[in-house]
């Protein structure tokens, strides 16, 4: 079982994969409960946009996606906030108009490959030293910003004017929210997949609300669900040579349906 | 009174939408440590006047003062405490206890990262026991019924310690034994804690004797000073759709 651990690339996607699991479900958990599930969708199609820039113009994909995801979102939060345009009309078209940008990209630059299709559903082979590094930084700088503010998000999730009216700065905080998401599902896309990020996000938490408990104990809920799936969708990922996001979505799907499950009325 | 700089100080405050008039060149004040209501039809205005007194709508001529300050300068915010209309309608599925709740009524005063602190405690359990939810505190909010999720967030507003007390109509739903305790409440919140109340509600017969100042809001406002006029005021007030058109917003001297 453990044989896996004897390669590089293996030790350096568990890596990733771990922080990536913790990463996600915890912001997960707040865009679940601002009942904004589909801006993980569309920051994945962004951070692909970025993807495609870095590997036409020959820099590095990881970090133009964080660029591109965290430009997408500040566009939807300002376009949110600005017009009051109703946010999943906002979301659905960021979304077409990446993917169509993406793929235009790709097809000038002719790097429609291997290469492209492991960004889409994830790879545990392509994971480098390097990208390890990213993922710990940015993630650890991530993870904390959420801590930092999980209170007023909290509040702010349950009712942003209350929230507003007792004080606490919304607006920022929002922006700050949509930010963070958007380097988490940046960094996710090697490991996950931008097709399949957005599942690793909402799917934990979802999957923690059925148990209907406190905020807490749902986050830590999620929180093992996360770890859960990825760790064992990486391990079916290389002993079945299956796109990891693939696996890792099928193993968080199956969390769901037990929760539904067990939790029915 | 005269003396009291006001809390509240709005002037010829207007508000339209599409080209509808929602709020007419509203002038009022409210001063510390008094017990207000406000009733009027429903869409005559009333949510939409709050609103505008806490910044989250912007009206299109006039000003709203607080503390004798613009709202964009104010930063005190924990002193004013919140319970919007539809309050007590919350996802049912959303992962909060009833302490989560009231805990959210410390978290702008609170030190980033610092834990609950002594205090906090004291100002959440003081605020559950005042509304007397405290045997609810660890269940979800969703399972809770309308008239105790309404506790509960009036119980969130009291643990800000506010000076002044917004409700809007958070007596939907709430049984009539429980609204008298409420009333009782409300009181002694205002006569012993000199907490500021403005009450949204339809039931102004029954607290007629606790308030100092009714005002009418029916697009335009009607506002009754002297509280032995309350009757006719209440009279007068029945027809409010008609006579709001008609009077002027007058202010009696204080
Ligand atoms: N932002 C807005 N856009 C469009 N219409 C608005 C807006 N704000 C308020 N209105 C309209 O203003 C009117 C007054 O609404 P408001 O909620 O203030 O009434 P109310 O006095 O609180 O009524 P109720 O007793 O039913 O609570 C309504 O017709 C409402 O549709
Ligand atoms: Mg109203």
């Amino acid at each position: 079982m453990l044989e896996m651990f004897e390669y590089d690339f293996m030790q350096r996607a568990f890596v990733a994969g771990i922080i990536i699991a913790v990463l996600a479900s915890v912001s997960g958990t707040f865009v679940v409960l601002k009942r904004y599930s589909m801006i993980s969708e569309t920051l994945a199609h962004s951070a692909l946009v970025g993807v495609a820039v870095g590997l036409v113009g020959g820099f590095n994909p990881l970090w133009m996606a964080v660029l591109f995801a965290i430009i997408s979102a500040w566009l939807i939060e300002y376009l949110r906030s600005a017009f009051s345009l109703y946010s999943d009309a906002v979301l659905a078209i960021l979304l077409s108009g990446s993917l169509a940008a993406a793929v235009i990209i790709v097809s000038i630059g002719g790097a429609f490959n291997n290469s492209l299709f492991s960004y889409l559903f994830g790879s545990i082979l392509s994971v480098s030293s390097e990208d390890v590094v990213t993922i710990a930084i940015f993630g650890t700088l991530s993870l904390g910003a959420l801590l930092f503010f999980s209170k007023e998000l909290y509040f702010i999730a349950y009712d942003e004017e209350v929230a507003q009216t007792s004080g606490i700065k919304v607006n920022f905080l929002n922006f700050l929210l949509v930010s963070v998401v958007a380097v988490i599902i940046a960094l996710s896309i090697r490991v996950v997949g931008s097709l399949l990020i957005g599942a690793l996000m909402i799917i934990p938490s979802v999957s923690a609300l059925q148990f209907r408990v406190g905020f807490l104990k749902t986050v830590i809920i999620s929180l093992i669900f996360g770890l859960f799936s990825v760790v064992s969708g990486m391990t079916l990922s290389f002993y079945f040579s299956l796109p990891s996001g693939a696996t890792i979505v099928l193993c968080v799907l199956v969390i769901f349906i037990i929760s539904l499950i067990i939790n029915r009325k | 009174m005269k003396f009291n700089l006001p809390i509240f100080d709005i002037k010829n405050l207007t508000f339209i939408v599409k080209g509808q008039r929602i709020l007419s060149n509203i002038s009022l004040e409210i001063f510390r440590s008094e017990y207000i209501a406000i009733i009027g039809p429903n869409g005559g205005g009333k949510t939409t006047l709050i609103r505008m007194l806490l910044g989250l709508e912007k009206p299109t001529t006039g000003e709203v003062k607080i503390y004798g300050k613009k709202l964009s300068n104010f930063k005190e915010w924990h002193k004013i405490g919140y319970v919007p209309q539809r309050a007590s309608h919350v996802d049912s599925s959303f992962p909060a206890t009833v302490l989560d709740i009231v805990k959210m009524g410390r978290t702008s005063q609170r030190g980033f990262f610092s834990s609950f602190s002594e205090t906090d405690k004291k100002l959440v359990y003081d605020a559950m026991a005042k509304m007397d939810i405290l045997d609810l505190k660890d269940k979800m909010i969703g399972t809770l019924s309308g008239g105790q999720r309404q506790r509960a967030m009036i119980a969130r507003a009291l643990a800000s310690k506010p000076e002044i007390l917004i409700l809007d109509e958070p007596n939907t739903g709430v049984d009539a034994a429980s609204q008298k305790n409420f009333y009782a409440l409300l009181r002694k919140l205002n006569k012993e804690d000199k907490i500021t109340i403005v009450f949204i509600t339809h039931d102004i017969g029954v607290i007629a004797d606790d308030i100092a100042r009714l005002f009418t809001i029916n697009e335009k406002a009607i506002i009754c000073n002297n509280p032995k006029q309350l009757l006719s005021c209440q009279e007068m007030s029945e027809l409010y759709g008609i006579d709001a058109h008609l009077l002027h917003n007058h202010k009696h001297e204080h």
